[in-house]
């Protein structure tokens, strides 16, 4: 751990001083306050839409704080050569990936509570305004949806990671996250089509269910980490199914940043 | 207490992966409390040579040992202080934070670091900047706060890479003396220059380089000819016709 905690306590400084973590925290409040308007027009599902709002406004922010802020600060250190400083420590490059990413780790953690505490007061005003909307309604799922996005964004970092460890410039990165991200919440719903294609009344050839198959086992399924719809209705989510999804992203994060630092400890800084 | 044995490195320059041979089987000794000076027209190898010892590259061929342990041992930097060519720090963090990074990784104490970070950075003259953030800092600062990260840990080897780029009289001075100041502690100095000036001031021993070949080793009062300047000796010694000194 000793060698990883300085470099994580400045990567973390260094995300949170940065200054798109502010665009992004306003982008969120706007979210927010859009949330108790949006709620105050429909009048309709008002407590559904309200925990789903706020939820996605999370999330949402999360997205850009892994896609702007994290890669960056990987990047950065790639492209202004700051690398040189901390691999002139006793730091190995392994060591420099899992102390950056438990900096990172931090921030994601650190800017989601505060995100998450804004989306429970923007929950919290509109239940104060509108409370015949909410009867079934329950903080609880609410508090593990938000945790499960918390874990959601630190697998989509561990994978950024891996992505910049061997990307040559921190477009690609960018370019292969959001990609990861996009097949992560969609590839699970896509494969259950594919796998049934008569129940639709659609054809799939052989090839896309093989290519669908092959994106479902390589990337991750954020879907799983999306339980907003059980957070809105108060939906029981079973503790077998919390568990395993937890296990599931510590796994998939841990196999990431692990290959990352695989791949890392092969490169030289010329 | 700092070797290069042998080393040799190429790079693939270009789309089509063109060769670049930056060192070619580079042989070099810097013995324990020697300020040795690296000398070489841009592109010689230099940076490459200290970017070798500091495991930032590895060799194709041969070996580099520092304390008679190889660099690739994270270890060894424990020992190890550096320099790099215009060191670009983290923009939101201040000097204190940056020592900070630079005491804990290499092992020091909440307590040592406490006690030393003021004086080390009142010595490079950024005690008062010292709360402020890193971005904010002119080139001549930015050049002072990497210096004092390369010393906080009191390290045996000293690697500065062009340590006087950047830096106005006044801070060309002050590094100056903490050369000559790491030169009485007994440290060793493995430093690079273009500054022929700094290199007759402060090195008891200099290696000349071009095109990735040492072309000359020894000790300064030795290897400049009567007669000679040591600016004469360089333009010579850079020469691809260049027969080589006696070492």
């Amino acid at each position: 751990m000793r060698p990883l905690w300085p470099l994580a306590v400045i990567t973390f400084k260094e995300g949170i001083r940065n200054r798109a973590l502010y665009g992004i925290f306003l982008l969120a409040l706007l979210l927010f306050v859009a949330n108790f308007l949006i709620c105050g027009m429909i009048l309709r599902d008002v407590g559904k839409v309200a925990v789903d709002v706020a939820l996605s406004a999370v999330s949402f922010s999360g997205l850009l704080l892994v896609l702007f802020v994290g890669i960056n600060l990987l990047a950065k250190d790639l492209d202004r050569r700051t690398i040189y400083m901390v691999l002139a420590r006793p730091i190995s490059r392994r060591h420099y990936i899992w102390g950056k990413f438990l900096g990172m780790a931090m921030l994601i953690v650190t800017a989601t509570a505060m995100l998450g505490g804004c989306a429970l007061l923007s929950i919290g005003s509109v239940r104060w305004a509108f409370p015949s909307y909410f009867p079934r309604f329950a903080w609880s799922p609410v508090l593990l949806a938000l945790m499960l996005i918390t874990l959601m964004l630190v697998l989509l970092a561990g994978m950024s990671f891996l992505f910049a460890s061997f990307a040559t410039s921190s477009f690609v990165t960018l370019i292969l996250t959001v990609v990861s991200y996009l097949i992560g919440h969609g590839v699970a719903a896509i494969k259950a089509l594919v796998e049934s294609p008569a129940e639709v009344g659609i054809e799939v050839s052989a090839t896309t269910v093989r290519v669908v198959k092959a994106a479902y086992y390589l990337f991750p399924n954020l879907s799983l980490f999306d339980i907003k719809v059980q957070a809105a209705h108060n939906l029981p989510v079973s503790w077998t199914y919390l568990a395993g999804t937890v296990a599931y992203g510590l796994f998939y994060t841990a196999l990431s940043v692990t290959l990352a630092g695989l791949v890392f400890s092969r490169r030289e800084f010329p | 207490m700092v070797k290069i044995q042998g080393v040799s490195k190429s790079f693939r320059e270009g789309l089509r992966g063109r060769k670049v041979q930056a060192l070619q089987s580079l042989r070099l000794e810097v013995a324990s409390g020697e300020v040795f000076g690296f000398l070489g027209p841009n592109g010689a190898g230099k940076s490459t040579s200290i970017k070798v010892l500091l495991n930032l590259i590895r060799p194709d061929d041969g070996k580099a040992t520092i304390l008679d342990r190889d660099v690739s041992d994270r270890r060894v930097r424990q020992q190890v202080g550096y320099l790099p060519e215009n060191p670009y720090f983290y923009d939101y963090l201040n000097a204190d934070e940056l020592l900070w990074f630079g005491g804990r990784s290499s092992g020091m104490t909440a307590d040592d670091l406490r006690h030393k970070t003021p004086a080390l950075l009142e010595r490079v003259g950024l005690l008062e900047a010292r709360k402020r953030p890193l971005r904010t800092y002119s080139k001549g600062m930015v050049q002072r706060a990497g210096l004092a990260l390369a010393l906080i840990h009191d390290p045996a080897v000293v690697i500065l890479d062009e340590p006087m780029s950047g830096l106005d009289p006044v801070g060309r001075k002050m590094v100056g003396d903490l050369i000559l100041d790491l030169k009485h502690q007994g440290k060793t100095v493995f430093f690079s220059s273009h500054i022929l000036n700094d290199i007759e001031r402060f090195c008891d021993r200099i290696g000349i380089i071009a095109g990735g070949r040492l072309r000359l080793v020894g000790e300064l009062d030795k290897v400049v000819p009567d007669g000679e300047t040591l600016e004469e000796l360089f333009l010579r010694a850079i020469d691809d016709d260049f027969g080589g000194l006696p070492s």
